[in-house]
């Protein structure tokens, strides 16, 4: 009987491997097989094929490792890769799942540390630009993926008295995420998407909400003040506290007034908010 | 005929996939059941689960994963387990099926289906595993035949015996991929026909027939493409040993139009009823047909 290793050994010998970017002897002589497996005995593990050495049978594994993981990602970061560009998006996949490889059985959660990962990597282009646009990117698979939430119905709206609305505190849908960025990266992903052309490169900040109506994953991008009054509710402000802090701001142009409602009247219509919490605690239009 | 837990021959489907949701939710196809790869469900609540949902009311649904590591030596995933459970509830699934495989240990996962010794102490290992599998879940699974690239020196069992005999020893089902048969014969330069006469017949609750990728030194498993006549015939040669069994259609990449793909599933429908109308030809003569 061939020398058997035993089953726990044989599988940590060979994830080693496959997680190996070197070729298949670099694999196997690297301390992490030999750690399982001597190189010697290791020779011996796999058979050949009529028509491939054990190494080359080994290498079909180890070969579709690293595509597998650049589909996954480029799944969810397909304006990152256009950004970089094939070649340099594959080797940015290559140095990220060598940090954090898959740990889930679901390759959905691959590309959840993109984002930190890339304020690491000193030698990145465009490094800012690039973490903007993987933070943008991952919001908008967190919002794909978020569980569905009841909407706030206009009927809802109206049962509210006029007298609990400076008090009262929105509670935003779960398929939402709001994000300040330095560049103008919603316009890339837009390009990207056929919406519009693409930007400049240039520094330039900007403020976007991302969410889910009717299943369809939406970007909107949003002044300051209207992102300070958007992100002040999704905190649990209230209400009244919300529009008071932003009020007392300068803003060139000043907010008005007439604005403000305006901004509630679109952001009621693209269904950001699941319902309204009164001071009394009560409830209005969740189920 | 038929398996020893009456899961039912569903007739031909297809995999359920993300570029054919529109098509399916407009137009109804007449189709006989759908296969849902379980882990593209599980953790989301967005529009996949809503469409899954739609698709379930609609038609008959099978759960196939690609990450229970059945053969992996980590200990077993109950989180996992408890979300896959809460999915086959919800879908009404008929049956769960994963693979005869490994997907990665010391908590990493490769997403591949990886090789088995087969091994004494493999077969122990995996009965054990599907064990606990099969209680926590509360019915009996059915783990297919991967297509497998590399063999091990240390394997004392053929792939056919070891899955014969964890089936039989675990309780489980088993999902017979014909195309998986003829890819590892292909592979490791077996007999795909022996291969089928191992699997015990009732057990087999599920047929799967995918395209390939011909390499020239090797198959991959690529479910790229139509089916090959090669597999075609293998499919009559197991539909004459098995019965009629729930039989499904795979195309992961390059997916083309429903109807392409459901018109492929439907090719196994008209071959199994030729060879039922020839029931009566004596199995020797369809041995030797197939191959020609």
């Amino acid at each position: 009987m061939a020398n058997d290793p035993g089953l726990e050994r044989v599988q940590r010998w060979m994830q080693t491997c496959i997680l190996n970017p070197g070729t298949s002897e670099e694999a196997i002589v690297s301390e992490g097989a030999q750690a399982e497996i001597t190189a010697e005995v290791a020779r011996h593990l796999v058979l050949p094929s009529k028509t491939l050495s054990a190494l080359e049978r080994l290498d079909i594994y180890r070969n579709m490792y690293r595509p597998r993981m650049e589909e996954a990602l480029a799944i969810d970061y397909p304006a990152l890769k256009r950004f970089l560009g094939t070649e340099d998006f594959m080797q940015l996949v290559e140095r990220y799942v060598a940090v954090y490889p898959s740990r889930s059985y679901t390759l959905n959660r691959l590309g959840d540390h993109l984002p930190e990962f890339l304020t690491t990597v000193n030698d990145l282009p465009n490094k800012d630009f690039c973490v903007d646009l993987a933070r943008l990117e991952y919001a908008l698979t967190m919002v794909f993926d978020a569980n569905e939430t009841s909407l706030l119905s206009p009927d809802a709206v109206r049962s509210v008295p006029q007298e609990a609305w400076e008090t009262a505190r929105l509670k935003s849908i779960e398929a939402f995420r709001l994000l300040a960025f330095d560049y103008p990266v919603s316009l890339y992903v837009g390009a990207v998407d056929g919406e519009n052309r693409f930007p400049r490169m240039a520094r330039k900040k900007s403020w976007v909400v991302a969410y889910r109506r009717n299943y369809q994953v939406h970007r909107m991008d949003l002044t300051e003040p209207a992102y300070e009054l958007l992100s002040a509710l999704a905190s649990g402000r209230t209400i009244g506290d919300a529009i008071s802090t932003v009020l007392m701001r300068k803003w060139r142009p000043a907010v008005k007034h007439a604005q403000l409602f305006e901004w509630f009247r679109d952001w009621m219509a693209e269904g950001f908010f699941q319902s309204v919490e009164l001071a009394d605690a009560k409830s209005i239009g969740a189920q | 005929m038929g398996n020893r837990w009456g899961y039912p021959d569903l007739g031909f489907g297809i995999g359920l996939r993300s570029v054919h949701f529109d098509y399916i939710l407009k137009n109804n196809p007449e189709i006989d059941w759908f296969e849902v790869l379980s882990e593209n469900y599980l953790d989301t609540g967005g529009r996949p689960l809503h469409v899954l949902d739609q698709v379930s009311e609609r038609y008959p649904v099978v759960l196939h994963g690609v990450s229970l590591s059945v053969g992996g030596t980590d200990l077993v995933n109950f989180e996992y387990l408890k979300k896959l459970k809460a999915l086959a509830k919800r879908t009404k699934a008929h049956w769960i099926s994963d693979h005869l495989c490994w997907t990665g240990v010391t908590g990493l996962n490769t997403h591949d289906l990886l090789p088995m010794p087969y091994t004494d102490q493999a077969l122990r290992h995996t009965i054990e595993r599907v064990q606990i599998v099969q209680d926590f879940l509360e019915r009996p699974i059915a783990l297919e035949n991967a297509s497998t690239y590399l063999e091990f020196a240390a394997s004392t069992w053929p792939e056919s015996e070891f899955l014969a005999s964890l089936a039989e020893q675990a309780g489980c089902g088993i999902l017979l991929d014909v195309n998986n048969v003829y890819v590892s014969s292909f592979n490791h330069g077996f007999d795909p026909q022996e291969y089928i006469d191992r699997i015990p017949r009732d057990r087999v609750v599920q047929i799967h027939l995918a395209g390939h990728t011909n390499k020239g030194t090797h198959i991959l498993d690529t479910h790229n493409d139509y089916v090959i006549d090669t597999v075609w015939k293998l499919y009559r040669y197991a539909h004459r040993r098995l019965g009629g069994t729930a039989t499904l259609l795979e195309w992961d990449a390059n997916i083309p139009e429903f109807d392409v793909v459901h018109g492929e599933a439907l090719k196994a429908r008209k071959l199994r009823e030729q060879e039922d109308s020839r029931s009566a030809m004596p199995l020797q003569n369809e041995v030797a047909a197939y191959g020609q």
